[in-house]
């Protein structure tokens, strides 16, 4: 968890494969990543934290994240994430990268129709990723309140 | 250029050989017609005279078709097309028609002769090339999915192998950088224990886990392509002793689940012995593998008969399938449940499969939560009923 005003988001890794979630942790801590880097094993998992259901922990009301999300998963995919998540006012502007594995057009293609269209196809080159996030000072300004209404 | 009587006596004689031949009135009343039309349409000659055409009518074509019809022959036009009639026993026949006015000196249509070539057999095979074209671009579809979706299974495992193989390197150059520090000295084991015993440990082990994963799946590719190649023998399928057996084999794992098996009776259906037994199994096992921990196992199996379809349900108590993950239960290498029971995504595809090659089908009924209940259906042992005319 970041603190309260800072600028730099959390991280959440969303993907059901444990050793792809251990690469990008660690690719990112290579590339000199310091935020803190969370992994959520399925789509249900990151809905329960955005949406303070169930027993994990819960996303704070002023925390920012960036969400890394995996298109495949076993019961509720990215695509069902997606969709939830820009169905909500509070976290419609929420920052999501999604990380397909095949180029899977017709995938891709309904993300974008719910509202996002970046992507990295895995594998991710993350060094190169983190490099071209600061250029863009993508970690400064995607940063989003996620249950912020206002903005 | 007038022909001879005889002439026209030997062309009449080729046209009936060749034709199915009728001649009208202005008002569409039937004056004559050859063997040919009264062999088709199953009617005598005499039951023909004097009636209309209706008389063949289908009902399959709108009442615009023969209007069309008639406006055009009777402003003195030739008119073609293609008409589908019914004989006297119920029958359906099609014809290939070409109707010509005979005008007279009023330039008013005197009568209609009506000249027509049997063409069913072209039409039920030009229906037949349709179906298979429908079944081809379906199946393509299919293949397709396949293809998507194994691209995308042996990538994941594949980017494991990449990314920790790239770990390990990462691994042995900070090796390499110890020794390199400590030149002729010893390497203070500081250095070199976190990659000797918790990295390379780990990337090896998910190096392991990605190959053996994509072995799993070509073997499991391999299995399906083969299982489209295998010969069926269609015969008639014992289906009580044939769920019998397929609950005696499973016998102990159903005991150990405790499981209370009830079977209804269960009319015959025609299909192949081993595969139809497989499936079987495979709905079982599924059963077994997905019972709810709350609840002790229940599963009934009945039957019955549908359209000439023997329709056979096999129903659980278990964790169920949400109706949203329903359409995906069948896809190649789908599992619903990766964290839970092992298995390879493969029985319900290859059930499908199974069970379109003998002219079946496999779905599933679930409201999510209390157990799920798989329809297959088979050919009916029992011949079909005859139509009704």
């Amino acid at each position: 968890m970041n603190h309260a005003g800072a600028l730099e988001p959390d991280i959440l890794i969303v993907d059901d494969d444990e050793g792809h979630a251990i690469l990008a942790r660690e690719n990112l801590e290579a590339a000199a990543v310091n935020n803190t880097i969370r992994h959520f094993r399925d789509g249900q998992a990151v809905l329960d934290f955005f949406f303070s259901s169930g027993p994990g922990p819960h996303a704070a009301k002023a925390g920012a994240y960036l969400v890394l999300l995996d298109l495949r998963m076993p019961g509720v995919d990215g695509v069902e994430v997606l969709r939830r998540l820009k169905a909500d006012p509070g976290l419609r502007n929420l920052a999501v990268i999604v990380l397909t594995t095949a180029d899977d057009f017709r995938e891709v293609e309904r993300c974008h129709a719910l509202g996002c269209d970046v992507y990295l196809r895995k594998p991710v080159d993350y060094a190169g990723f983190a490099g071209a996030a600061r250029r863009l000072g993508l970690f400064m300004t995607l940063l989003l309140a996620p249950h912020d209404t206002r903005s | 250029m007038p022909a001879t009587l005889k002439e026209l006596r030997d062309i009449k004689a080729a046209l009936d050989v060749h034709s199915i031949v009728a001649i009208t009135d202005p008002s569409g009343r039937i004056t004559d017609v050859n063997d040919k039309f009264c062999s088709i349409s199953k009617y005598s000659r005499a039951e023909l005279i004097g009636q209309d055409h209706r008389i063949i009518n289908s009902g399959f074509h709108p009442k615009a078709f023969f209007r069309d019809m008639w406006d055009t022959i009777g402003s003195g036009r030739t008119w073609r097309g293609e008409i589908r009639n019914r004989a006297k026993d119920g029958s359906l026949y099609w014809v290939d028609t070409t109707i010509f006015p005979c005008v007279g000196r009023a330039g008013r249509p005197t009568q209609y002769v009506a000249i027509r070539t049997e063409i069913t057999e072209r039409k039920a095979d030009a229906a037949q090339l349709k179906r298979y074209a429908a079944d081809l671009a379906e199946k393509n579809e299919e293949l397709e999915a396949i293809v998507n979706t194994l691209s995308h299974d042996l990538r994941s495992p594949l980017i494991n192998v990449q990314g920790f193989g790239d770990q390990l390197a990462r691994a042995c150059e900070q090796i390499r950088a110890a020794f390199t520090a400590a030149g002729t000295g010893a390497v203070p084991a500081s250095a070199v224990r976190r990659p000797l015993e918790v990295e390379i440990p780990r990337a090896l082990n998910f190096i392991n886990a990605g190959v053996n994963k994509m072995d799993t799946l070509l073997a499991g590719l391999l299995r399906f392509s083969r299982l489209g190649r295998e010969a069926l023998t269609i015969e008639r399928l014992d289906m009580d002793a044939l769920v019998a057996e397929a609950f005696s084999a499973m016998k102990f794992q159903l005991d150990a689940a405790g499981a209370h098996v009830r079977v209804g009776p269960l009319p015959d259906g025609r299909g192949d012995r081993v595969q139809t037994s497989q499936v079987l199994s495979n709905l079982i096992d599924n059963a077994i593998k997905y019972r709810h921990p709350g609840r002790a196992l229940s599963i009934a199996v009945e039957g019955r008969v549908e359209n000439g379809q023997a329709v056979y349900s096999v129903a659980d108590n278990g964790i169920g399938i949400a109706p949203e993950h329903q359409p995906k239960a069948f896809e190649i290498f789908h599992r619903l449940n990766p964290g839970g029971p092992a298995g390879e995504g493969l029985g319900l595809t290859i059930a499908r499969r199974v069970l379109e090659r003998q002219k079946g089908r496999i779905w599933v009924e679930s409201s999510g939560h209390d157990g799920s209940t798989f329809y297959l259906s088979i050919p009916s042992a029992e011949p079909q009923p005859a139509a009704a005319p």
